[in-house]
C-alpha cells in the first residue's frame, strides 16, 4: 500500500467517525430539555458534519491523485462519492432551511454508504481506466448525476419524515424542504444523468441512446420526478401523495445506480 | 376536433401517460431485449410466443410503445400551446388596474393610509418598486391610481421551453430512426474500404494496442485516412472516446482482432533421445518445411485455430476469433509416408496428442504465433443528433428558468380617502414565496416610512 492510499484510508475512516458523531449529536439534541444546550448540540453536530465533509473531500482528492483519474470508477469509489455528495446536499440544504431534525437520518445514510464501501466485498485497489472510461465526460456525467441523486436522497428522507411526523408545522416544513430538494436534484439529474450521458454515449458508442437498462432506469427515475412536479404544480398535490412519489423516485434512482449493475446486464458494466 | 383537443390538453392525461410510460419501460428492463426466439423459449416456455407477439422482446421499438410516445408528444404539444397564448398576453399586455378587494384576498398583501396626494403616492410607490428592480406600469389619474410591477417574467415560460425541448428531442429521435444508419467496417492495416452511402473511402494506416504495465489494455488506436477519389484528404487517430468526423459521418473505434488468415506460427521440435536437439520452425498454415534431422522429416502445419474447441461430432473448430486457446495441427512425413499427426496447444504444451510421434522420437511445442491486426470501425450517420443537442439545451434552459427565475408581481391600488391616500398592495410569486414575502415586506416598510 502506498503512503497516499494509507492516508486516504485514514481520512476516509476519520470522516466516517465525524459523520457518525454528527448523527449521534443530532439524534440526542431534541431530547435535551434545556433549549439553549439542545441548540448548542445541534450546532456542534452541524460543525461535525462540515468537518466530516472536509476530511472526506481530502480523502477523495488523495484517491484522485493516487489513481490519476476520476474518483468514481468502481463501487468503492462511487459509494464514497455518493456519501460525500449526500453530506454536501445535507449541509447546503441545512444552511438554507435549517433542518436539524433531518440530520441524524441523513448522517446515518452517509455512514451506511461508507460502511458499505469499506466492506471487504468492494475491491479498493486503484485500477487503471479501461479505454471506454478515458474521457473528461466521466467527471461530468458521474459527478453531476450523483450530486443530483444525493438531493433526491434528502427529498427521500424528508418525505419519510413527513409521513412519520404528527406536528403540522413540522409536516409543512418537511413537505416544502422535500420539494426544494427535488427542485435542485431534478435539474442536476437531468443534466448529469441524461444530457451529459447522451453526449458521452454519442462520443464513445456512436449512439446517444441505446435503451441500455441503465439508460432506461434513468429515464424511469426522470419520469417519476416529472410526475412529482406535474401532480404538485399543476394538480396541487402535496403532503402524503407527493411524499410517496418522491420516495418512489429516490428508490428508482437507487435502483438505477445500484440495482442495474447487479441485476441487469448492459453497456454500463464498469463499476 | 374540439373534443380531441380537450382530451389532449389535460394534465390528467399527461400524468396517466407518465405512469404508463414508466411501467412499460420497467417491463422492458425485466425482459431481456432483442434475443433469439430460442432463448426466449428456454427462458419463458409457453409464454415466449405471447411475449414475442406483444412485441415485449423489442419493447422500445414496438408499435405500442412508440404510439405511447406519440401520445405523450401530442399531449405535451397541445398542453403547452393551449397555455401559451394566455401566458403571452399576461407577459405583453398585463392588466394594470386592480380592485383593492381582490388585492386583499391575496396571500401576500398590505394596506395602510398615508398623507399626500394620490399622484405623489403613486410616484413614491413607483420609486420604491423600481429601486427593488421591478419593471413598473402605471395607469389611472385623479382620485385613483394603479401600479403593476413585475420582475423575471421569463420564468413563467420555463415549463414551455422544457416541453419544446422535449418535443425537439422526440423529433430528433424520429429523424435518427428514419435517416440514421450505422455499419461496421473491418479493416486490416493498409486496407481501404468504401464507406456505404458516402462518396468517400477510408483506409486503416496503422492499428496499435497500448497496454498498462500490468497488462490491461490502455487504448486501441487506429490511424485512419479519409480518401476522396483516391486522394487522401484527412488523417486522424481514432480512439475510443475520440471519433473521427467527416461530412456527416462519424467513425468510432468499435472492435479489433487478429487477422488469422495471415498467421505465422513458431513450432519447436525436440527429440527425446537427444536433449541437445532443438529445431525452431516458422511456418504459415498450409506451409511445410524439412526438419534438419537424420530422417529428413517433413513437417506440415495443416491448420491453425485461435480458440480451439471440439465442436459437433468431435470436430476441432474455433470458438471465437480471440486467441484464447491457440492450437496448430501438425503432420510429419518421412519418405512420402505420414508417420505422425496431431494438435499442439500454445497454452497446454504437455497436452499434445500426437499419433505416431513417440515412435518417431519427436515432440512438438507451439511456441508462438503472430498475426496481422485488423480494426473494426463503426461508421455512423445520424442526422437527428443536432436536434437532440438543441432539445437538451432547451430542456436545461427551461428547467433553470422554471426553478430559478421566479416571476414576482406586485400590484397597487391607490385611492383618495378622507383627505388621506389609501394604498392597497398585493403580491404574487410563482416560486420562492418565502423570499418574495421578505422582499414584499421590505418594499412596504420603505413606503410606510417615506413621507
Amino acid at each position: 500500500m502506498t503512503r497516499l492510499i494509507f492516508m486516504e484510508h485514514f481520512m476516509f475512516g476519520a470522516s466516517m467517525a465525524l459523520y457518525f458523531v454528527a448523527a449521534l449529536a443530532y439524534f440526542i439534541s431534541p431530547f435535551v430539555k434545556k433549549e439553549k444546550i439542545a441548540k448548542r448540540i445541534a450546532g456542534g453536530a452541524f460543525m461535525n458534519a462540515w468537518a466530516g465533509l472536509l476530511v472526506h473531500t481530502i480523502a477523495i482528492v488523495l484517491r484522485t491523485i493516487e489513481s490519476g483519474h476520476a474518483p468514481f470508477t468502481n463501487m468503492y469509489e462511487s459509494l464514497s462519492f455518493l456519501a460525500w455528495a449526500s453530506a454536501l446536499a445535507f449541509v447546503l440544504i441545512n444552511l438554507r432551511f435549517s433542518i436539524p431534525r433531518v440530520g441524524p437520518y441523513i448522517m446515518l445514510i452517509v455512514v451506511g454508504l461508507m460502511a458499505l464501501a469499506s466492506s471487504p466485498l468492494m475491491p479498493k485497489e486503484t485500477t487503471p481506466l479501461v479505454p471506454a472510461l478515458q474521457s473528461y465526460w466521466l467527471w461530468l456525467h458521474v459527478s453531476v448525476t450523483l450530486i443530483g441523486e444525493a438531493f433526491f436522497a434528502v427529498a427521500f428522507i424528508t418525505s419519510i419524515m413527513y409521513i412519520a411526523a404528527r406536528d403540522p408545522e413540522r409536516r409543512e416544513k418537511m413537505d416544502s424542504v422535500s420539494y426544494r430538494a427535488v427542485a435542485v436534484g431534478f435539474p442536476l439529474f437531468t443534466l448529469g444523468g441524461l444530457v451529459f450521458g447522451m453526449v458521452w454515449a454519442e462520443k464513445a458508442w456512436g449512439t446517444y441512446w441505446s435503451w441500455d437498462p441503465k439508460e432506461v432506469w434513468s429515464l424511469i427515475t426522470w419520469l417519476v420526478f416529472a410526475l412529482y412536479l406535474h401532480t404538485r404544480i399543476r394538480r396541487g398535490w402535496s403532503g402524503k401523495r407527493s411524499a410517496i412519489i418522491a420516495i418512489l423516485g429516490f428508490l428508482a434512482a437507487l435502483f438505477t445506480y445500484f440495482g442495474v449493475n447487479y441485476l441487469l446486464a448492459g453497456l454500463h458494466s464498469y463499476a | 376536433m374540439k373534443s380531441f383537443l380537450r382530451f389532449f390538453s389535460t394534465v390528467k392525461l399527461a400524468i396517466t401517460l407518465l405512469i404508463i410510460l414508466a411501467v412499460a419501460s420497467i417491463l422492458g428492463t425485466l425482459i431481456p431485449q432483442g434475443r433469439s426466439a430460442e432463448e426466449y423459449a428456454v427462458r419463458y416456455g409457453g409464454l415466449s410466443a405471447i411475449f414475442i407477439r406483444l412485441q415485449l422482446t423489442t419493447l422500445y421499438h414496438s408499435f405500442w410503445y412508440l404510439a405511447l410516445l406519440g401520445f405523450f408528444a401530442l399531449n405535451t404539444m397541445v398542453c403547452t400551446l393551449t397555455r401559451l397564448s394566455p401566458k403571452l398576453r399576461r407577459a405583453s399586455r398585463p392588466v394594470v388596474e386592480s380592485d383593492p378587494k381582490a388585492l386583499a384576498a391575496l396571500k401576500v398583501k398590505d394596506r395602510w393610509k398615508r398623507a399626500g396626494s394620490v399622484a405623489d403616492t403613486r410616484a413614491a410607490v413607483e420609486r420604491a418598486l423600481r429601486a427593488a428592480r421591478y419593471r413598473v406600469r402605471t395607469s389611472g389619474d385623479g382620485p385613483r391610481g394603479f401600479l403593476f410591477a413585475r420582475k423575471r417574467i421569463a420564468g413563467i415560460f420555463g415549463s414551455d421551453i422544457v416541453h419544446a425541448g422535449l418535443l425537439i428531442i422526440i423529433a430528433g429521435g424520429i429523424v435518427s430512426g428514419i435517416g440514421g444508419f450505422k455499419t461496421q467496417i473491418p479493416l486490416k492495416e493498409g486496407e481501404m474500404a468504401p464507406v456505404p452511402r458516402a462518396a468517400f473511402e477510408v483506409r486503416l494506416d496503422k492499428f496499435t494496442t497500448e497496454y498498462y504495465p500490468d497488462g490491461a489494455v490502455k487504448d486501441w488506436k487506429s490511424t485512419v485516412t479519409v480518401l476522396e477519389n483516391k486522394n487522401p484528404v484527412l488523417t486522424k487517430t481514432v480512439e475510443v472516446n475520440h471519433p473521427l468526423s467527416y461530412k456527416g459521418f462519424a467513425f468510432y473505434q468499435m472492435s479489433y482482432g487478429n487477422d488469422w488468415d495471415t498467421v505465422t506460427v513458431e513450432v519447436w521440435a525436440k527429440k527425446k533421445s537427444d536433449p541437445a536437439f532443438l529445431r525452431k520452425l516458422t511456418l504459415k498454415p498450409g506451409g511445410r518445411t524439412t526438419l534438419d534431422d537424420a530422417e529428413n522429416t517433413e513437417i506440415f502445419v495443416r491448420r491453425f485455430l485461435p480458440d480451439f474447441v471440439l465442436g459437433e461430432g468431435n470436430q476441432p473448430e474455433t470458438r471465437s476469433l480471440q486467441p484464447d486457446n491457440p492450437a496448430a495441427l501438425i503432420e510429419g512425413f518421412r519418405s512420402g509416408a505420414k508417420v505422425f499427426d496431431g494438435w499442439i496447444f500454445a497454452q497446454y504444451p504437455d497436452f499434445a496428442q500426437m499419433h505416431g510421434a513417440e515412435g518417431a522420437d519427436l515432440a512438438f511445442e507451439l511456441k508462438g504465433y503472430t498475426a496481422g491486426a485488423y480494426s473494426v470501425l463503426e461508421a455512423a450517420k445520424d442526422p437527428g443528433v443536432p436536434l437532440i443537442w438543441l432539445g437538451c439545451i432547451l430542456v436545461m434552459a427551461g428547467l433553470a428558468l422554471a426553478f430559478y427565475w421566479p416571476t414576482w408581481e406586485i400590484r397597487a391600488a391607490i385611492e383618495e380617502a378622507q383627505g388621506k391616500t389609501d394604498i392597497a398592495l398585493g403580491g404574487h410569486a410563482s416560486k420562492s414565496r418565502d423570499r418574495f414575502e421578505k422582499e414584499f415586506a421590505s418594499v412596504a416598510e420603505t413606503l410606510r416610512r417615506s413621507r
